[in-house]
């Protein structure tokens, strides 16, 4: 038996006419965070749903928790906790009732299930709120009942099926925080996102996948080295020829022009930075910009994925970039 | 957190059967923080008492004279029947939001969730039917052939109540919708309801239709109630076998419907969305 939580080879699956998904297959490191990372319609929820004993599929195997999805889904289901996109929690009982419930369905008994959700409920800052029903709660505090639920019988797998969509900043960092808490204590987390901050923050290993086929994967960093190391651009106040071929001429031979500025590859990082801006002021060039450019998440998948445009893969208006 | 290992309680009942408990526990608790619910499904047989029992039933002629006594009992099994209503739109609700799939990544008896929805929903009609007792009794209805034989007519308006929910659950689990469950079973309960002996006498429908309101399951349970009650209705029609042996009929069919429908449900639920 591999080491790997979870493990799935060339799933597929198509609904009618629609493939949903093509060929993907992963594999997760037991106590690792994947993100499945791809706009809307890429398979990341069918993914999730079949690996989570919801759908079967057409061709492919896979295993969860060192059990097969398809023909041990009791054993598996006893292993795993689970956050789709939509709200599950009762909005007629309570948050403590919910929980309790969900223990008592993973056969916790009633006095650990009511010992769990206690737990829960402090470790989620929902104590204050543990017997308002849940239809009073906000958007942010569901989700994080929802995820309390998923983690009622400690589960060795979690998976999250676009944990911070449609919250807003704040509640997604408290999100993020709590995930993170989540895996140091050894829990194997696959979630998926369509945000590549959050996939940048949260995961080990990406798994990109588009139209239903995987199009790149590896950690932040490589899928990031893939692209290009970082720069450092200058960008000059005016269109003065003049001006950007003595910056150019200054920062060596591996300076490039693009339009106002010029860009020179940081191979030492911050340090580089802090040399071109002390050449600048040497020079006494008066500039508009300086700064230090990680190729992001963003041009890598444009590049992988092929689509240009960029359309759907961005991070939310309201947080570019962390 | 791991030093205290979370491990599965030991039980002495099969996990089905305690998963069953705990999804009928969390119906009953739901349905009783609804109660504009409630008392809808209150409401509506309550208006029906005063509707047909005195606005039409002073133009009504039914075999043994007194209307109200006659129609007590029908409207009984018409309480019963939406419930059954109820139940349909509720399961087609779940079945559209997060709840379900949440239930079938957990551990529990493939079972547990419909037979909760089953046992809850018959609990819930029994305030329902306390208060038709109670309007029953206002109106003038007198149950007479004694209490244990009342007691055995409501015990079988349960058991037909039991079988019309799983009916309910088998259209809310098929329905697309919620909207669809409510039209789907809306048209059938409407027909069963009033093609039948619960308002008036099938002996004045035209032939064609009186076969129906005479072979109708409801009419069946209606006539089992009256002879219960003692609220005597003359004799039944002739050759029709359901409304000579009442009692027999309702319970047989009851036990039917639920022995091929409940498994049937079980097993749709399980297959949903895959």
């Amino acid at each position: 038996m591999s080491s790997a939580a979870i493990s799935a080879e060339r799933l597929a699956r198509s609904f009618g006419e629609t493939h949903a998904l093509v060929d993907v297959s992963l594999e997760v490191p037991s106590s690792s965070v994947c993100a499945l990372l791809g706009r809307n319609g890429a398979g990341k929820t069918t993914a999730v749903r079949i690996l989570t004993t919801l759908l079967s599929v057409d061709s492919g195997r896979a295993q969860v928790a060192g059990f097969d999805v398809f023909s041990q889904a009791d054993k598996v289901r006893a292993r795993i906790g689970v956050t789709g996109q939509t709200a599950t929690m009762d909005e007629l009982l309570t948050g403590r009732e919910n929980l309790d419930i969900i223990g008592r369905f993973c056969h916790l008994g009633a006095a650990t299930s009511r010992r769990r959700a206690d737990d829960l409920l402090r470790e989620f800052d929902l104590v204050d709120a543990r017997d308002r029903l849940v239809k009073k709660y906000s958007g942010g505090m569901r989700r994080r009942l929802d995820l309390a639920a998923s983690l009622i019988a400690e589960p060795e797998v979690l998976f999250l099926d676009e944990p911070t969509t449609g919250l807003d900043p704040i509640s997604r960092r408290e999100m993020w925080a709590a995930i993170r808490t989540l895996v140091t204590r050894g829990t194997t987390v696959l979630l998926t996102t369509q945000y590549l901050d959050e996939a940048d923050q949260l995961a080990d290993t990406i798994v990109v996948i588009d139209q239903g086929l995987v199009v790149a994967q590896g950690t932040p960093e490589q899928l990031k080295a893939s692209i290009g190391r970082p720069h450092v651009r200058v960008t000059l106040p005016d269109l003065d020829a003049s001006a950007l071929e003595r910056v150019r001429s200054v920062l060596g031979d591996q300076a490039e022009i693009h339009g106002l500025s010029v860009s020179v590859p940081a191979s030492n990082g911050l340090a580089t930075l802090s040399e071109v801006v002390a050449q600048l002021e040497l020079m006494g060039m008066p500039v508009y910009e300086v700064g230090l450019e990680h190729p992001s998440l963003d041009e890598v998948f444009s590049i992988v994925t092929g689509h240009s445009d960029g359309a759907g893969m961005t991070a939310p208006a309201t947080e570019k970039n962390g | 957190m791991r030093q205290q290992a979370i491990v599965p309680a030991a039980t002495r009942l099969p996990w089905s059967v305690v998963d069953a408990y705990t999804a009928t526990r969390r119906y009953l608790r739901r349905g009783m923080r609804q109660p504009d619910v409630i008392f809808g499904s209150v409401l509506i047989p309550v208006i029906f008492v005063v509707l047909f029992g005195y606005v039409f039933g002073g133009s009504i002629k039914v075999p043994g004279g007194n209307y109200r006594s006659y129609l007590m009992p029908g409207l009984f099994s018409q309480a019963i029947l939406f419930g059954s209503n109820s139940v349909a739109v509720g399961i087609a609700t779940d079945m559209s939001e997060g709840v379900i799939d949440r239930f079938k990544t957990l551990p529990i008896a493939r079972s547990a969730i419909v037979i909760g929805r089953a046992i809850s929903s018959l609990l819930l009609g029994i305030p329902a039917m306390v208060v038709m007792i109670l309007c029953a009794l206002a109106v003038g209805w007198r149950p007479t052939g004694g209490l244990g034989n009342a007691a055995l007519a409501f015990g079988l308006y349960e058991l037909f109540g039991f079988a019309a929910i799983w009916l309910g659950i088998l259209v809310g689990l098929l329905a697309q919708s919620s909207q669809a469950a409510d039209v789907i079973m809306g048209i059938p309960t409407f027909l069963l309801g009033f093609i039948s002996n619960v308002f008036v006498d099938p002996a004045n429908m035209p032939a064609w239709l009186r076969v129906f309101a005479d072979w109708n399951p409801m009419s069946a349970m209606v006539t089992a109630g009256r002879q219960l009650f003692g609220n005597s209705i003359g004799p039944p029609p002739p050759g029709v076998w359901s409304l000579d042996h009442p009692v027999v009929t309702t319970i047989g069919l009851s036990i039917v419907i639920v022995a091929i429908v409940a498994p049937f449900c079980v097993r749709r639920y399980s297959r949903i969305s895959r």
